[in-house]
């Protein structure tokens, strides 16, 4: 059954409830409820160690929750995993990439494992190389790459998998202005085509051209969501104060804690 | 920096100690005493009939000698993170790489004290060295490494870098010739030690040490070392450098119609992974080489099964190869059939060693009706160990 028809029957939007988790029997992030619909992203900031690679690590199925359920069109992580990965795509932090394989190849991985039609998926790929200036580059191996162009291959196989959801970890890190700028011109494509965006990152400043909502993360906990002008008068900030207040608030509240 | 040194050597000897303990196993250490035992029986047999003071003789005991050379380069323990923590340390580093340059001289002088010994008879009975001459030479062979060592020492430094190949190349012309000669042996001596005097001046003068070259020279050697282990253990240390190898291509298929992610992993993992496709070349060369060896049809049959098998069985862990990469883990990739397409991929690669075990059968064995049943039987055999033990061995692990 092709994925474009699977999308059309389930309940379009994830939803994370009362999730509970974290890598041993200690919980690291609790009580997380959020829900993003087609054609929203929501920004998900904090601290490091607030959780957000934690609650990114549950929503991707790599740590199976204590508490709470993730929902993705209807379809429960826990089970149906395969049927819930198919329409997720994952950029993270530090690219991985299969050693074995050329640039080509993880195109085509992408194509068999979303099960993608080549000819159509080819056809976007083109694109997408294009824009991140890989399209020469296609028989390289992942060793000849630098770290920024394996993250260049990263955005390309997700935004080439064409999932419902894309799950975005710090994604501006050692790429250079002009993908940046490429990268969030494809993100707000994405919502435009009623797509849901999760993405975490430190640099407000290139994500708010994208995301207008965000939530954050301190201590595990989901404080607020809003926009920044909200979330800076949750913390009663101004709205003409720079992001490293919000962080400095932030810090202050995990010390007291 | 000479105490970071040290620290580093007794962490590195725990290291080896702990590899060469599981190298040097009991069956180890008798299979070695045997093939010794029977290498020096051969040895003293032949020296009993070879004839005496053939002209090549004395450049062969040099050759020999020169063995010794090749082994043991420079240990200099630097790690990467040295480039960060130790980059300041330019003027110190000839503090630093003293201990370990002792250190490394320790396996060749072993092993030039045992093949000078081994060498002895030969080269003092049949080549008619003197014994003091041989004995000298031997020396003059100890101080080439010491100069040997020094180069590699001053190539870690800026500025031209000789070649270590070159060096040896000519370590062995010299040799080759000095050994004809006690005069000329003493003549090498003193250019030995006024070549690592020399040295040893140079390198007082060096003072911007090349660090990228020496930590990824370090690296090389670390990994040979590791390769060499991971012939009898499993070395987690030992870093895999995968290799393209186009001209491979053909083996794959040319459509993603019939293929799944797992099977297309699996088939560039086989291609490209040196640990998967060198076992295969390996152990194929192995069938073909004790096959010819023993000239028989039915034996080369019986030790090519065995051969058989344990390529299959030392490739099934292959089965989790991928299982660490988190993007394989978070695709829609259905992991509980990956025994299954580890199988199917490798169809191919056990019927290419079918296929140059057989050829190299009709062409190094006596040609017989038996021989093209053999082959058949053994590729009746490689089927089985496709088609019933992996499926086996696939359920039984629960892959």
């Amino acid at each position: 059954m092709s994925k474009f028809i699977k999308r059309k029957t389930g309940n379009m939007v994830l939803k994370i409830e009362h999730l509970t988790g974290g890598y041993t029997g200690v919980p690291v992030i609790r009580n997380i409820n959020l829900e993003i619909k087609p054609g929203e992203a929501l920004g998900l900031i904090g601290l490091n160690g607030a959780g957000k690679s934690t609650t990114i690590k549950h929503l991707l199925g790599l740590l199976r929750p204590q508490k709470g359920t993730i929902r993705l069109n209807g379809v429960e992580l826990t089970k149906q995993p395969t049927e819930f990965k198919q329409e997720v795509a994952y950029i993270p932090e530090t690219p991985v990439l299969y050693p074995e394989l050329t640039l080509a190849e993880h195109l085509e991985l992408t194509m068999l494992a979303y099960q993608l039609i080549p000819q159509t998926a080819w056809e976007r790929a083109e694109k997408l190389l294009k824009l991140f200036r890989l399209d020469d580059k296609l028989d390289w191996l992942p060793i000849h790459f630098s770290k920024g162009m394996k993250q260049k291959v990263m955005i390309v196989t997700a935004f080439l998998a064409d999932t419902s959801l894309l799950v975005i970890d710090e994604p501006f890190t050692g790429l250079d202005p002009l993908a940046v700028a490429n990268l969030i011109d494809l993100i707000k494509q994405a919502i435009a085509d009623d797509k849901m965006v999760l993405m975490t990152t430190h640099v407000l400043a290139d994500a708010e051209q994208a995301i207008s909502n965000y939530a954050v993360l301190n201590n595990g906990t989901i404080e607020v969501i809003g926009s920044l002008d909200e979330i800076r008068a949750h913390y009663g900030l101004k709205p003409s104060d720079a992001f490293d207040k919000l962080y400095q608030v932030l810090n202050q509240e995990q010390h007291h804690a | 920096m000479r105490r970071l040194a040290q620290i580093r050597l007794q962490h590195n000897l725990r290291q080896s100690l702990k590899y060469l303990m599981l190298v040097f196993n009991d069956f180890f250490i008798l299979a070695l005493i045997f093939l010794f035992g029977a290498l020096m029986y051969w040895y003293a047999q032949s020296m009993k009939t070879i004839p005496q003071g053939l002209w090549f003789y004395r450049p062969l005991v040099a050759a020999l000698l020169w063995l010794p050379l090749l082994t043991g380069n420079l240990v200099t323990l630097l790690q990467e993170a040295d480039l960060q923590f130790l980059l300041p340390q330019d003027e110190q580093m000839n503090l630093y790489l003293s201990p370990l340059v002792k250190y490394s001289m320790a396996l060749p002088t072993l092993l030039i004290v045992l093949l000078a010994g081994i060498l002895f008879p030969f080269a003092t009975i049949k080549a008619g060295l003197a014994p003091v001459s041989y004995w000298e030479f031997a020396v003059a062979i100890w101080l080439g490494k010491i100069l040997q060592l020094k180069i590699t020492q001053q190539n870690l430094y800026f500025g031209r870098k000789i070649s270590l190949v070159l060096v040896n190349l000519a370590l062995l012309i010299v040799l080759c010739l000095a050994i004809m000669q006690p005069i000329l042996i003493w003549l090498l001596l003193v250019l030995l030690v006024a070549g690592i005097v020399a040295m040893y001046l140079f390198l007082e003068r060096k003072t911007l040490f090349d660090w990228r070259y020496a930590v990824a020279l370090e690296e090389k050697r670390k990994n040979r070392v590791y390769t060499a282990f991971s012939m009898f253990t499993d070395v987690k240390e030992k870093q895999v450098t995968i290799k393209r190898r186009k001209y491979l291509d053909f083996l794959l298929p040319r459509s993603l119609e019939r293929e799944n992610p797992n099977r297309f992993l699996y088939r560039r993992s086989l291609l490209r992974n040196p640990e998967n496709l060198n076992l295969l070349v390996r152990m194929t060369a192995f069938a073909i080489l004790i096959s010819w060896l023993v000239q028989n049809w039915a034996w080369a049959l019986g030790l090519s099964c065995l051969v058989i098998f344990l390529t299959a069985y030392q490739l099934l862990p292959m089965a989790d190869e991928f299982d660490d990469n988190i993007m394989y883990r978070v695709a829609p990739i259905l992991r509980q059939n990956r025994g299954h397409d580890l199988i199917v991929a490798l169809r191919l690669p056990m019927l290419l060693q079918w296929l140059l075990i057989s050829a190299s059968w009709l062409l190094l064995l006596p040609f017989n009706i038996q021989l093209l049943e053999a082959i058949g039987l053994l590729i009746c055999f490689s089927g089985l160990i496709v088609q019933l033990y992996l499926p086996y061995k696939i359920k039984k692990r629960k892959i």
